[in-house]
């Protein structure tokens, strides 16, 4: 996070005019609108093929391991 | 961190993923796959994941190269043949807040991806404006800059109807004006 210390020229320049932009009641109605969307999105129910696929490369990770101590063994 | 605990978060950030996905690709269908190959390049970098710092802003960053270097353009044929994920999602709650949303997700599909990316991570996911600079590669003032532009273009775009509910017209025209929708300052 601290290689965000120095914005360009250019970014900081850029700001003031776009700060005053909106009436804030404006600004208020797009940020609850921006939330109901999002929200309905990971709201909505996750597929299955998700966990399938994760449990998958879990198995394939636990195999590998158990072969592996079995070759640096033997 | 043990494969388990691993396993673990990034099933707890699948939903985030998946309306991040979205929100960018315009496309439910697309958006999960985008997840999937997030899952698979998250699973095959986890040692490169620092615990102690953003999951959640580490798998965005993921998520977010995979879908500029190869989702970008099958998503624009994907909403060209099939419309938006704004067109089918399934949507609960009363009418009135549907339509809302409706109207509000046109409006949204219609900004530059660059301005839509920031407003989401910024508005909605609970990233910082740091985390999102990293997540970008760009700095905090660039990205204000976007989120300022997208919320300007957005009243543009929505004040054909509704804005009598949140003032005079001419205010938020004025305010458009000033921000300017081309006032591409990076």
């Amino acid at each position: 996070m601290n290689l965000m210390n120095a914005d360009p020229p250019e970014a900081a320049r850029a700001e003031p005019d776009d700060e005053m932009a909106l009436d804030p009641r404006v600004q208020e109605s797009i940020g609850r609108s921006l939330k109901a969307h999002y929200d309905e999105l990971v709201n909505a129910p996750v597929p299955d093929r998700f966990l399938v696929l994760l449990a998958q490369l879990e198995d394939t990770e636990r195999r590998l391991k158990a072969e592996g101590g079995a070759d640096e063994r033997g | 961190m043990s494969a388990a605990d691993f396993k673990d978060g990034l099933i707890a950030e699948i939903p985030n993923l998946r309306a991040f996905a979205a929100s960018l690709s315009g496309s439910m269908q697309l958006a999960d796959d985008l997840v999937q190959d997030t899952l698979l390049k998250a699973w095959g970098n986890a040692e490169k994941f620092q615990p102690g710092t953003s999951l959640r802003a580490w798998l965005f960053t993921i998520l977010r190269n995979t879908y500029y270097s190869l989702y970008r353009k099958r998503g624009r044929e994907v909403q060209d043949s099939e419309g938006t994920y704004a067109d089918r999602l399934a949507t609960h709650g009363n009418q009135e807040s549907h339509l809302d949303l409706a109207d509000f997700r046109k409006a949204l599909a219609k900004l530059p991806e660059e301005q839509r990316e920031v407003l989401i991570m910024v508005g909605a996911t609970g990233l910082s404006y740091e985390e999102t600079a990293e997540i970008c590669g760009v700095a905090i003032g660039t990205i204000k800059s976007r989120v300022n532009r997208a919320r300007a273009k957005l009243a543009e775009l929505l004040s054909i109807g509704g804005v009598d509910d949140l003032g005079p017209d001419h205010r938020i025209t004025a305010a458009v004006q000033r921000a300017g929708p081309e006032t591409v300052g990076s």
